[in-house]
């Protein structure tokens, strides 16, 4: 027992009749398991995870949800115009941000055969550009511009226009370039080339990444509030603060049904899309 | 035989004037709603200023927070914001992959797949800050209540994504392997993970990108992470304190980022 268990780590050499040595194959998987259990446990000392307290104190969590309900229905009109903030935030944040990307990402796709160095140079700004939460962009922004929805619209523009210039050069660079090379070839300048060839055949991915830009963005939205960027992340953090647990129930509803309704559409425009 | 004209072919040139109609209903919308929502008066003169010092400041990231090994360090902070996005992707996968195969037409009975889609949908829509605000009143403030929030994320989205690979199995290799006399284990081991290992993996990759980037936003909500020390410093106009923590946060991010996208197009080009 003991033995195998030494030869998964280390691969067993068979001599054959003939004096010929055969060796097991080598498998790098078994230390890749060790590396990852040890890295498991070792997070999970580190941020105090532990199975027993949430087993003891999980009711807790169905208890807040409990005096969620029932949610207080009045608090409706005071919380309105920032539920219909956070989703105009998000909308007016992902049409800025896939707009300014469109033009962009054929600049930014290596088969149009452009700038090398600028090419290189501006998708390694982006890259590091989206690993910034909106959050934290948010909250510069809201240093810089102010309280109020300008400074979350701002954050959520250069989050979807990171977002989808990547999706969409990824994708233009998979494209077919023959009907780009015959249009060019009957003397076309290169923006009819684009608007003939190209531009027919992206067409549904960019609406399709614009609504998945418009989705996420709902969902993000609702934190940007907590740093003074608008929306009803303000209102959460307040009645949090007041434990006025029926209120939090309204907006928690209202939020769910929002995305869960946005997620319906965008399937549904999806479909239309791809199809035609 | 009709005759081809170039004006009857000119006329079959599909028309622009209804997208023209389109696109300036759109225009006029995004103005109205512009209007309703965005105010431009916490813009002052004040904000340029701002920017210039800004910007000193976080390309001059103060080096008392990076060499600082306590608690409130930025290595201690990063390592916590990994070992949140890191744990939820792990736990979520435990979770999600059950998940995915009972909610899978060719796996359970209909009306089982149907409550548990239901279910997968409704942790979705539950937007991710109410589950951190959530356990942090279940499990206490901390890097804790942030893992299960993680956890509860990828769920909803793994087991969303791997429903559909999970349909995509191919029955026949499990025949021929149940005609071949193996054990359920081995139709397990031979015959599903070869199939499935490959869809998990990336996705499970893609989705430790996104919760390490989330992690850090949780923060704020008291659920752990980067998130919180940084937005304070922003707050705060500590501008170099927050630079360093934003090259940290961006270096983990990036190096996350390519680890997983080496591993991906690896396991790509294999198949």
């Amino acid at each position: 027992m003991f033995e195998d268990l030494i030869h998964i780590f280390f691969p067993r050499t068979y001599t054959l009749e003939n004096g010929k040595t055969v060796r097991e194959k080598f498998s790098i998987v078994p230390y890749l398991v060790i590396v990852f259990a040890v890295l498991v446990i070792f997070c999970a000392v580190f941020t105090g995870t532990n199975l027993k307290v949430l087993a003891e104190r999980g009711g807790n969590f169905f208890d807040i949800l409990h005096r969620m309900i029932p949610p207080n229905w009045n608090y409706w009109s005071t919380m309105q115009k920032a539920m219909l903030d956070t989703i105009n935030m998000s909308l007016l944040g992902s049409v800025f941000g896939c707009a300014i990307a469109l033009p962009v990402s054929f600049y930014l796709s290596s088969n149009f055969k452009l700038n090398k160095t600028y090419l290189v140079s501006h998708r390694f700004a982006l890259s590091l550009l989206r690993t910034l939460p909106t959050l934290v962009l948010a909250s510069f922004l809201r240093m810089v511009l102010g309280i109020g929805a300008l400074a979350g619209t701002l954050a959520i523009s250069v989050f979807s226009y990171t977002i989808c210039v990547k999706m969409m050069y990824e994708y233009i660079e998979t494209l077919d370039m023959g009907a780009y090379e015959a249009l060019e070839s009957t003397g076309a300048s290169r923006l009819r080339c684009i608007l003939g060839a190209v531009w027919p055949q992206v067409k549904g991915f960019f609406f399709s990444t614009f609504l998945y830009c418009f989705e996420s963005n709902v969902k993000s939205a609702a934190i940007l509030g907590y740093v003074g960027a608008g929306g009803i992340g303000l209102n959460i953090s307040g009645q949090l603060t007041l434990r006025k647990y029926d209120n939090l129930g309204l907006v928690l509803i209202a939020m769910t049904l929002t995305i869960m309704i946005l997620e319906a559409a965008a399937r549904y425009a999806r479909r239309k899309l791809v199809t035609g | 035989m009709k005759q081809l004209t170039l004006e009857s072919q000119y006329r079959k040139y599909p028309k622009a004037w209804p997208q023209f109609i389109i696109g300036a209903v759109v225009v006029c919308a995004i103005i109205i709603i512009w209007n309703i929502t965005v105010e431009f008066e916490g813009f002052t003169q004040r904000g340029w200023s701002i920017i210039g010092v800004a910007m000193r400041g976080l390309f001059t990231p103060s080096w008392k927070v990076i060499s600082d090994m306590s608690s409130s360090g930025l290595l201690h902070m990063l390592f916590e914001t990994f070992a949140i996005g890191f744990l939820g992707t792990v736990f979520g996968t435990i979770i999600a992959i059950p998940f995915a195969f009972i909610s899978s037409r060719n796996i359970a009975p209909r009306w089982v797949n149907l409550i548990f889609l239901v279910i997968i949908t409704l942790i979705r829509a539950f937007p991710s800050i109410m589950y951190g605000i959530m356990f942090v009143k279940t499990v206490g403030p901390g890097a804790y209540a942030g893992v299960l929030t993680m956890t509860i994320g990828s769920v909803g989205m793994l087991s969303k994504l791997l429903v559909e690979s999970v349909e995509d199995i191919n029955p026949g290799i499990i025949e021929a392997l149940d005609a071949a006399g193996c054990t359920g284990f081995q139709k397990v081991r031979y015959g599903i993970m070869p199939q499935l290992s490959s869809s998990i993996i990336s996705n499970v990759l893609y989705r430790l990108d996104i919760n390490v980037k989330n992690a850090s936003v949780l923060g704020l909500v008291g659920a752990g992470g980067i998130g919180a020390q940084l937005i304070f410093a922003i707050q705060d106009r500590r501008w170099s304190d927050a630079g360093a923590m934003l090259w940290g946060l961006v270096i983990l991010v990036l190096l996350i980022e390519y680890i997983s996208t080496r591993i991906r197009n690896s396991l790509a080009g294999k198949s």
